[in-house]
């Protein structure tokens, strides 16, 4: 049953006559001679680009950790105020809703429609991975809240306190853990994305992605590709390695 | 591991406060009933337990009496104020002047024994204050004599998880005392502790009453420690008092009518 | 007030000294100044941020106020679009993880195995889906296959390490009684992991969708097709009132296929806790 609905809904997006996706190979043999030389050209990284990637990588990894930070800065109220044991009262239902709206709107998108309202640069960078980084941290961390043990909270209640002080005193030590792990992995995600924001003009190496790529320097591109896999990596492993530690 | 061998005796509270419930109904809002009418006087600084089978409507009952269950229908005076006609500010402000512990301790385990202790202070301190996170010399101090008075100081800036049960029950009983309360509530406060340590537990409770002078009421499920530590014990059975009488001289038929079935070994904490 | 409930002893002992934690500080300064100095650093405005209230207020006014919705079927075929490139790069993506993904387990396959497929997948995490998608294109051209192809292969990254984390999240006993009865790798795979990781590996690839969904509009952005490329469009004309309609789209059926993905993943684990219950009972 399970697998009848599954290849139905397959057979339906890839059907052109749909709107479905053509699945072309006959293009790939059309456009192998030509595609298969700059490919080749992808094998053979071009160093000559390094000196000009600098400082928009620099842009990129300033983006992401000013993105990250904005948004561990909002993420944290906002979570305890997504979260029943620290919210009971019905705004929850407000706060989620809209963290759900940001959340479906992709990246790239807001990146594309900040620079046409701000324009290009950084600034509409930054602003587009801090809604990014609180559609995800504040839905991790306050589903966190939700499933841990909250009976402290009731004592809290018990000695005659707000919700405001019982969050401020005792949840929040009690999700500094999640909560600080969180960020480390929206820093994570931040570099992934911000390296890219530049090819809709939103600063960073994004924008040299772009000018290679329209001048088919692929050797140049692959160059680029190669700084940002060592950087995403590098972030990841110190990433981990500090996670560990807040354990 | 009682650490009350240096402290003066015999000073009074400020002012005990007395307990009055009157025909008491509480309803869950899934239809159980938990308390069926429930009438009784606890008079300022007595020491009474609450004895019953599990599901009788101990815990029902005592936190009703700090508004943490709403009446739903009767009155609850606790003493200057009528707990179940407050809300907000004013609930808050009764609830400051009750302690309350809990089984399992309530403690926010990642928080360190000091921050555990200060929620104790909520009620006398000003929101704004707590979110800044500066807490008055006077505040601070109460805490080092609350936790002090249980033998506590020594692991202030500890972690709350990191200690065990009987040193997490007497930090929650330091949190209660940082209250500065004039009734204190215990539900079930030794039921996850070993026997010794059940022991030593129930000391200190007692001590908050003979030396403070505070009511204390108390639900426990075991017999003899209702005959050892407490002066007046009330009978729970189905949300309905069936006993009220001194907690001494209760007699084995006593407890097997409030149980409702014959005594069995695991009613009593045996040593 | 203060002191007269608390006179049990007036004098107490001395408290312990609070202790200061050296390397939590010094970590908590170094993020400070790394945050700080990115702030200074950065090629932003700061003052003129004061503006960006207004201008946002002003933007969404012309995006929302009056939308403009002889735009909405047009904006749902090529949602559509879209949503088909995700479904065909998550089938292809999950396909390729799992025969990927099985061998790169602990226990499946020896380690000469094992170590380039992990590499592999660090690799294809760490690369955008654009990028993939750019290098992509030189061989398949701008249609939504390309876009459909860059998900599944972007999608290998993190779903062949799902894959494999999951497998070797099996209980131990399993597998072995395969191995015992003389089964060989791929009968290992078939009789002991697949039915034990089944359920979590289904749950995690509709998840895959979820995501490719948000990633497949995004792809439109360089040109491969569906509502990222129609978007693009009306932003570089500044049709706001298009815009507008095209991100309410964008937000609703997102929001529909996380609603109905979501609940079908959240029965597929009860079912499989339900399953593992009568196993141990
Ligand atoms: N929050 C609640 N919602 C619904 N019913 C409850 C709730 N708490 C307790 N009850 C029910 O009320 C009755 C009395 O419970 P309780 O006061 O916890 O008894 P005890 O503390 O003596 O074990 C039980 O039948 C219990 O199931
Ligand atoms: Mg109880």
């Amino acid at each position: 049953m399970i697998v009848v609905v599954l290849i139905a809904i397959t057979v339906i997006t890839t059907l052109p006559a749909l709107g479905g996706v053509h699945i072309d190979l006959g293009a790939i043999a059309r456009n192998w001679a030509n595609g298969s030389e700059r490919i080749a050209k992808l094998f053979h990284p071009d160093p000559s680009i390094l000196p000009r990637t600098w400082k928009p990588l620099l842009e990129t990894l300033e983006m992401a950790v000013v993105g990250a930070a904005l948004s561990a800065l909002l993420a944290l109220p906002l979570s305890l105020w997504a979260a029943r044991p620290s919210n009971p009262t019905r705004s929850r239902a407000g706060v989620r809703a809209v963290l759900n709206v940001v959340r479906a709107v992709p990246d790239l998108v807001y990146a594309t429609i900040l620079v046409a309202m701000v324009g290009v640069g950084a600034l509409p960078g930054v602003i587009t991975l801090v809604l990014f980084d609180l559609g995800i941290v504040v839905k991790l961390v306050s589903e966190a809240i939700d499933s841990a043990d909250a009976s402290y909270m009731e004592a809290g209640h018990a000695a005659g306190g707000t919700q405001t002080q019982i969050n401020r005193l005792t949840a929040l030590p009690q999700t500094w853990p999640v909560y600080a792990s969180q960020v480390l992995y929206s820093l994570e995600l931040n570099v992934r994305v911000s390296s890219i924001l530049g090819l809709v003009g939103a600063g960073g190496l994004g924008r040299l992605i772009d000018e290679v790529r329209g001048f088919y320097r692929y050797g140049a591109l692959s160059m680029i590709i190669l700084e940002i896999l060592v950087v995403v990596i590098a972030i990841e492993v110190a990433s981990n390695y500090l996670r560990k530690r807040l354990r | 591991m009682g650490s009350g061998d240096h402290a003066p005796e015999g000073i009074p509270a400020s002012g005990a406060w007395p307990i009055h419930l009157e025909d008491v109904i509480v309803r869950y809002p899934n239809g159980v009933v938990g308390l069926r009418g429930v009438s009784l006087s606890i008079a300022a600084g007595e020491m009474v337990s609450v004895v019953g089978l599990s599901g009788s409507g101990k815990s029902t009952m005592i936190r009703t009496i700090n508004g943490l269950v709403p009446a739903t229908s009767g009155t609850v005076r606790v003493g200057p104020y009528t707990v179940n006609e407050l809300g907000g500010r004013r609930l808050r402000q009764v609830r400051g002047g009750i302690g309350m512990i809990f089984q399992g301790f309530n403690l926010a385990d990642r928080a360190s024994i000091y921050h555990n202790v200060l929620v104790g202070r909520f009620s006398h301190t000003p929101t704004w204050k707590t979110l800044l996170g500066v807490a008055s010399h006077t505040d601070r101090e109460i805490v080092m004599r609350a936790l002090d008075s249980v033998g506590m100081l020594e692991k202030v800036w500890g972690r709350a998880g990191a200690l065990s049960g009987g040193q997490k029950q007497r930090v929650a009983i330091a949190r209660a005392l940082s209250q500065e309360p004039e009734v204190m509530l215990a539900d079930e406060p030794v039921a996850s502790l070993d026997p010794p340590t059940a022991h030593s537990v129930m000391s200190d409770l007692k001590r908050v009453n003979t030396e403070r002078g505070l009511t204390v009421l108390v639900n426990l499920h075991l017999m003899d420690l209702a005959r050892q530590y407490t002066t007046r014990m009330i009978g729970l059975r189905a949300g309905e008092v069936v006993y009220d009488g001194p907690a001494s001289s209760a007699t084995d038929a006593d407890f097997e009518a409030i149980y409702g079935r014959p005594i069995q070994s695991r009613d009593t904490l045996g040593q | 007030m203060t002191t007269a409930t608390l006179s049990l002893s007036a004098t107490r002992a001395a408290a312990p000294v609070k202790p200061r934690r050296l390397g939590v500080r010094a970590a908590k300064l170094t993020v400070g100044l790394v945050v700080l100095a990115a702030v200074l650093h950065l090629d932003i405005g700061w003052s003129d941020l004061a503006e960006l209230p207004a201008d946002l207020r002003h933007y969404l006014d012309l995006m929302f106020a009056h939308p403009d919705w002889s735009r909405l079927p047009a904006a749902f075929y090529q949602t559509w679009v879209s949503v088909s490139m995700a479904w065909v790069g998550a089938v292809l993506g999950v396909v390729a993880s799992t025969i990927l993904g099985i061998p790169a387990a602990q226990g499946v396959a020896p380690l000469w195995v094992r170590l380039p497929l992990r590499g592999l997948f660090a690799v294809l995490r760490a690369v955008p889906e654009v990028i993939i998608a750019i290098i992509l294109l030189t061989v398949t051209g701008l249609t939504p296959f390309t876009g459909a192809l860059a998900l599944a292969v972007g999608g290998i990254g993190t779903h062949g390490k799902w894959t494999y984390e999951t497998i070797e999240a099996v209980p131990a006993g399993t597998a072995e009684a395969v191995r015992a009865a003389g089964g060989n790798v791929l009968e290992v795979a078939r009789w002991g992991l697949w039915p034990a990781a089944a359920p979590e590996l289904m749950s995690l690839a509709l998840y895959r969708f979820e995501i490719n969904v948000r990633t497949s509009a995004i792809l439109g952005l360089i040109g491969v097709g569906g509502v990222g490329d129609m978007l693009t469009g009306y932003t570089q004309y500044r049709q706001w009132d298009s815009v507008g309609v095209l991100i309410i789209v964008v937000i609703a059926v997102t929001m529909t296929i996380d609603a109905i993905s979501g609940a079908i993943r959240r029965r597929i684990m009860r079912g499989a806790r339900a399953r593992d219950l009568d196993r141990t009972v």
